[in-house]
């Protein structure tokens, strides 16, 4: 640390929330490990001491989409089980107190995006994550809520898991067995090919799963705060920012698309301490 | 209060891991179907397991445990042929049923058992079964609204999984033994494709009602079950694989002239 113009400046900071890396990484792993099992466990071979459920059980998605039957018939979707249930409650909870964690930290999908999205960074450099023109953009960027609404209608209309056929997640941990469907294949080639482009496409623009976390943004009590006073107005957290959201021109992100990595915070790109925190209000 | 990256990090994985191990310990956490059916809550049927519930994970045991419909039962209604019936998975009748112009799958399943005990079904939606199953079906007590739709919504059995009781044999068929399922004949789910050389009547393959036919038999050649109870004079029995003449000495009916009656009738059908 160094002062300067009566700043106090970090001259050697992380580029990134390494811990963060460390938390996606052990789920990714967790994650495929379970699919894996339970592919064995059909088999009659499994990995002990391993949780051997279906990626159905263990979606948290599947206790969302399942609501309306569960309230209305008092049973859940088939595939669903009360695990995802239980899921969906704890990613809530995690939700309303530190916006969509779920989404930057553990959801596996976000993660191989941003393996694929260290390429397309280095191939495009700056030209990376600003494709798409700023108003189209805008505007996709709402096309997830409809997703949501068509499957939670969907699914309620057929009382079967529609999604599961689309799913790029489901088709990730899948591809293997025979429950995997053609398109959800094609979905997850096309989501990978564009995060070479843009950061997080399937997150930002189709998933119906960070479009319900994403509504915590506006009241998650612990939230990313900008101090206006010690902000130097670089804008390296707004250029940083997977999801393009100008945290420079905020005091309180309150965007429903910030998946709370805390990359824009001090802690990384931000270059002026305690000036981009993760806080509660009035903190200091 | 502000937090760094670290505290985050701990708390997300503690609240999650730590929700798993409470939800674990106060019996929440269930990965796996239970396998009991959940109960209907109101109505005539209050009380009772509801077939909507029968999931695909669910075996031939378990819809007999939960429902009271005897695997043979099921295994003869969707021509499963399996050492272990009780252990048939519901779900594996998709791929048995690949080949069909419909899914026949666990809403068949659900679709059948709320037929065969005489429960409501939601009758907006399209669920079909094959024809093996509707055989037997239509020997119970259905509404009108239930006949036609069963009616409408009946496939042929493949010639991979041949119903064992009902075989579905045809002149066509009879003529044309490599015909396989087509869509027309899915569309006519009297003219059954199920070849002869795989589907042997066990009873009678040139339609000539004998000794040996069963109602099964007549149904299959297109005689209606109204026509059949008319020719009877009384309502058939509850199992179609019975043979006539069996029917027939049990109620004390002349089984040659039901015998001549009903060969009439499947002629007519000709």
């Amino acid at each position: 640390m160094i002062t300067l113009f009566g700043k106090r400046i970090r001259l050697f900071r992380p580029k990134s929330i390494w811990i963060r890396k460390v938390v996606q990484w052990a789920f990714f792993i967790l994650i495929a490990l379970i699919a894996v099992n339970h592919t064995l466990a059909e088999s009659g071979a499994s990995i002990p001491l391993l949780a051997n459920a279906s990626l159905h059980a263990v979606c948290r998605f599947g206790g969302v989409v399942t609501i309306y039957q569960f309230a209305t018939v008092g049973t859940f979707v088939q595939k669903i089980h009360q695990s995802s249930f239980v899921l969906m409650i704890i990613s809530f909870l995690l939700a309303i107190l530190f916006g969509p964690v779920f989404c930057g930290w553990v959801c596996p999908l976000g993660t191989i995006q941003e393996w694929v999205s260290n390429f397309g960074r280095k191939l495009f450099r700056r030209r990376f994550n600003h494709f798409a023109p700023v108003k189209l953009d805008k505007v996709l960027r709402y096309l997830r809520y409809g997703v949501l609404a068509w499957v939670v209608y969907m699914t309620a209309v057929t009382g079967k898991l529609i999604f599961a056929e689309y799913d790029p997640y489901f088709a990730l941990f899948s591809f293997w067995t025979s429950e995997v469907s053609i398109l959800g294949l094609v979905i997850l080639g096309v989501t990978l090919g564009l995060s070479l482009f843009v950061e997080r496409p399937w997150c930002k623009y189709a998933c119906p799963y960070g479009a319900v976390l994403g509504l915590t943004n506006l009241f998650r009590v612990f939230g990313i705060r900008r101090n206006q006073v010690t902000c130097k107005a670089d804008g390296a957290c707004s250029i940083m920012c997977p999801m393009n959201i100008p945290v420079d021109s905020k005091t309180v992100v309150r965007d429903h698309q910030c998946i709370s990595c805390l990359e824009c915070t001090s802690e990384a790109v931000c270059p002026v301490a305690k000036t981009v925190q993760f806080a509660t209000r009035g903190a200091k | 209060m502000t937090l760094t990256s670290k505290t985050l990090a701990a708390l997300v994985v503690a609240i999650l891991f730590g929700g798993i191990f409470f939800s674990s310990a106060m019996g929440w956490w269930q990965t796996e179907s239970t396998k009991e059916a959940a109960k209907i809550t109101n109505g005539e049927f209050a009380g009772q397991a509801n077939p909507v519930d029968i999931r695909g994970s669910y075996t031939f045991g378990d819809v007999d445990k939960n429902f009271g419909v005897p695997p043979a039962v099921l295994a003869e209604a969707f021509g499963v042929k399996d050492s272990n019936l009780a252990a048939f998975t519901v779900k594996s009748l998709e791929g048995m049923y690949t080949g069909s112009a419909q899914e026949i799958g666990t809403s068949s399943v659900r679709l059948f058992v709320a037929f065969y005990k005489g429960m409501p079904y939601d009758l907006s939606t399209d669920t079909y079964l094959p024809e093996s199953a509707a055989v037997i079906l239509r020997a119970r007590n259905l509404s009108s609204e239930q006949s036609a739709y069963l009616a409408k919504h009946t496939v042929p059995n493949p010639g991979a999984a041949p119903a064992t009781s009902a075989p579905q044999t045809t002149p066509q068929a009879t003529q044309a033994p490599s015909a396989q399922s087509t869509p027309q004949a899915t569309q006519a789910p009297s003219a059954q494709s199920t070849p002869k050389a795989e589907t042997p009547s066990a009873s009678s393959p040139d339609r000539v009602v004998k000794g040996v036919t069963t109602f099964a038999d007549v149904l299959g050649w297109g005689v209606s079950k109204a026509t059949i109870e008319q020719v009877l004079g009384t309502s058939m029995p509850a199992a179609p694989g019975m043979k006539v003449k069996d029917y027939c000495t049990e109620k004390g009916l002349n089984f040659e002239t039901i015998r001549t009656a009903l060969q009439a009738e499947v002629d007519k059908v000709k």
